[in-house]
């Protein structure tokens, strides 16, 4: 008799796992009508994570009121979000909607290539004036980036600032006896050099990260210095980093002088957030989100921080910094209910949802409609990072294949006077001309050409795609 | 008789049948879950795929594997990893085992600290041994700075001549206690008897040890070794927090860079060519276990 009970447990046990294990995805596999028929049910993809109270109380509204009985599902997913959504769509349970920003790194052509997700042109022109006005969709297409050959996939509604500079004004103080602050890298570089004596090891000039350490700052002056930052020469398609050198070499000196904050290389982004919020570095450098982290994340109390532009190398801006648009929706080929996933994407995209959500300070306004409609009064510290008229989006480099240590990595080692930079150059060229040249003869992307590129206007060229 | 024999026949079917029914679950999971992933995972090694399209790419992925030198840098750090483990954990754990296997006060208190850090995600624990580490303020510098050992904080992660010991003390602290409690349990089963005896004979503890505990628990530290071994080679959690195989790939293993090769944000997947390397990585840890099997049963020939 225990036997069998206890057979008849382990059984019940097995069943149960069982249909645990074939439910674990039923709440994201995708769209489906509800018992009556009458309502659609709209399954959206979103990596963004800090904006939740807002949208979700949105998306609460819509669903109780609107009047197409449209119900938007929302799952967050933020862990390698691209991969995710690739063998969601390879195994049949992908959204109907995918959330996507400029800055998760996906690969837009591949995306098109393989028709995961369905061009927005027809559906934007159907849209009418007031979408155009708030979203200005016309206006803000790049290639690579949200359109793939003047076919649209996803429409930005608001933008993250390039890169800053922000600054421990008590340290500069301290340092400097004033509050002037540099403009160019070398007048930084020797800033960072005079907070660290003055802080004799209880605060240090910089601090870099193990995080991405690359495009905190480091990037964005080489853009304003006219290298471009995927290293890709646009007017002759192919891939040049020579213009990194005396940015590295600017960068080496910080740490040459041991003006960075001793450790940090290896350490976290928050952990350097929360140093810098501390009041134990004088310089740090990130984009727009910094606003919120050092008001909410990691408030800063003790000091005064200020946001101020990039340095450049010799006082004259020769390209344009890289802006992220952000917060667009894709809609999924796979769907079953394109139409209605257009309505969701229109609310997102509405004045209304826009104001709200911009107000909040969650990103920056990208339309002048949407900046005239927002009370900077209520976004924060998000204003100190208003865009600049030499910040724009470049036309994404050919996604290529390369065998060995991505440019990041090899330039940033160089900075940390690990390699030699004029060798780490000489590789990342070699390395990133073969990878391009095979990739091309085998089809695997086109060689990306404008004759008539110019650095400050970035995305205004004639591009030219090429098959050798 | 015939009748018995068809009798048993039938018998021997139905308890087949009922075998089969019974180990169809297991069998059903085993294929979903390993062979299938193991098919999958032969048909990408000569492509390049990126997660979207495949292109195939013939024997290219094996010339590069052959030339990749982070690669066999990788493989040299991974034995450095894997014997500097060993070394330490297995006398270590193996020493503690003998002692809290004693009747003292307070035994399974330790067993349970001990034990502690293998119930606790390594990525929870690499992520605060990342803060005990920290040049500024971490608090192992301090520690060592009060204590008068060091004059200057030191650079556990950000030093290529040390990082790696920082990573082995993080993979000692979180592996100890696991090993430890093997050993308790295989020391629990050796008979008492044994024990009397030779303490009638009058052996002592130092004697009792080397003469009966070591060789009566020969056949679980064989088991033990190599559960330690292949679990040494595939570590990669803690190395993926504490320094992603930096600085400068000084502290990158195979899987690190593997996975770096998948999922790594900044650059396009290499889902084909990471694919053909841990195959090899396979390979490798496959001809290391093999050869310690070999080397156990001939050490056993001997003893």
């Amino acid at each position: 008799m225990k036997k069998q009970i206890i057979s008849a447990l382990l059984a019940s046990v097995m069943v149960l796992s069982f249909s645990a294990c074939s439910g674990g995805n039923g709440g994201n596999a995708g769209s489906g009508t509800s018992a009556g028929g009458a309502k659609t049910t709209i399954e959206v993809w979103t990596n963004d994570r800090h904006d939740l109270d807002y949208v979700n109380s949105e998306i609460q509204k819509f669903n109780s009121s609107n009047p197409d009985n449209i119900q938007i599902h929302q799952t967050v997913i933020t862990d390698d979000y691209v991969n995710m959504l690739s063998m969601a769509k390879s195994s049949g349970t992908a959204p109907d909607i995918a959330g996507i920003s400029g800055s998760i790194g996906i690969d837009m052509n591949a995306f098109a290539d393989t028709k995961m997700v369905l061009p927005l042109n027809d559906y934007i022109k159907k849209a009418g004036a007031d979408f155009q006005k708030v979203t200005e969709s016309d206006d803000h297409i790049y290639e690579g980036v949200n359109a793939v050959n003047g076919q649209v996939y996803w429409v930005p509604t608001v933008v993250r600032s390039g890169t800053r500079m922000i600054y421990n004004m008590d340290l500069v103080k301290k340092a400097t006896g004033s509050t002037t602050l540099p403009t160019t890298l070398p007048e930084m570089v020797s800033l960072a050099k005079k907070i660290t004596q003055k802080g004799a090891g209880q605060y240090y000039g910089f601090a870099t990260t193990k995080d991405a350490p690359f495009v905190r700052c480091f990037e964005g002056i080489a853009e304003m210095a006219g290298q471009n930052r995927y290293g890709y020469d646009y007017v002759n398609g192919k891939f040049d980093f020579s213009g990194f050198k005396p940015i590295v070499e600017e960068f080496n000196k910080l740490f040459t002088d041991k003006s960075v904050l001793p450790g940090s290389p290896s350490q976290g982004v928050d952990a350097m957030r929360a140093q810098f919020a501390n009041g134990k570095i004088g310089i740090w450098g990130n984009a727009s989100q910094e606003a919120g982290v050092f008001t909410e994340q990691f408030p800063v109390k003790n000091f005064e921080w200020k946001v101020a532009e990039l340095p450049t190398m010799d006082g004259k801006v020769q390209g344009a910094l890289t802006i992220q648009p952000e917060k667009g929706y894709a809609i999924m080929s796979t769907t079953k209910h394109a139409d209605q996933a257009w309505k969701v994407i229109e609310l997102f995209s509405s004045k209304d949802f826009l104001k709200g959500y911009l107000e909040k300070g969650y990103g920056l306004p990208f339309s002048k409609e949407m900046t005239a409609a927002v009370d900077t009064s209520k976004t924060g510290r998000i204003s100190d990072f208003a865009l600049k008229d030499y910040e724009s989006v470049y036309p994404a480099a050919p996604s290529i294949t390369i065998e060995g240590e991505d440019m990041q990595k090899v330039l940033w080692s160089a900075v940390m006077g690990q390699r030699n930079v004029d060798t780490a150059i000489q590789d990342l060229n070699t390395r990133y001309n073969k990878a391009l040249d095979s990739d091309v003869a085998s089809g695997k992307v086109k060689r990306l050409v404008i004759k008539d590129f110019d650095p400050l206007h970035p995305s205004k060229g004639t591009l030219q795609y090429l098959d050798k | 008789m015939k009748l018995f024999q068809k009798k048993h026949a039938s018998l021997e079917d139905e308890g087949k049948a009922s075998a089969w029914l019974m180990l169809l679950p297991s069998i059903f999971l085993l294929v979903i879950t390993s062979v299938y992933p193991f098919i999958w995972l032969f048909r990408y090694i000569c492509y390049d795929y990126n997660g979207y399209t495949a292109y195939f790419t013939g024997a290219h992925n094996f010339y590069h594997m052959l030339s990749d030198g982070i690669f066999w840098g990788s493989v040299v750090h991974t034995f450095e990893y894997a014997g500097l483990k060993l070394i330490f954990i297995i006398p270590v754990s193996f020493l503690l085992a003998a002692l809290l296997s004693q009747k003292i006060l307070g035994s399974s208190l330790f067993r349970a600290i001990y034990f502690m850090p293998t119930v606790i995600s390594t990525a929870v624990y690499s992520l605060i041994f990342g803060f005990i580490f920290a040049v500024f303020n971490g608090s192992l510098n301090s520690i060592l700075s009060l204590m008068g050992l060091i004059h200057s904080p030191v650079d556990w992660l950000g030093n290529p001549k040390i990082v790696m010991i920082s990573i082995i003390i993080v993979a000692l602290w979180g592996g100890l206690g696991n090993y430890m409690i093997l050993f308790i349990s295989g020391m629990g089963s050796i008979s008492t008897d044994v024990y009397e005896s030779s303490k009638i004979d009058g052996a002592n503890g130092i004697q009792t040890f080397f003469h009966i505990t070591l060789p009566m628990l020969s056949p679980v530290i064989k088991v033990i070794l190599m559960l330690a071994i292949t679990t040494a080679f595939k570590d990669y959690e803690s190395i993926l927090v504490l320094t992603n195989g930096g600085p400068n790939n000084r502290s990158q293993v195979m899987f690190t860079y593997i996975y770096q090769l998948i999922f790594s944000s900044n650059v396009t997947p290499q889902i084909g060519y990471a694919t053909m390397l841990s195959v090899v990585a396979a390979l490798i840890i496959g001809v290391v276990t093999v050869a310690y099997l070999i080397l156990a049963r001939k050490l056993d020939d001997v003893m």
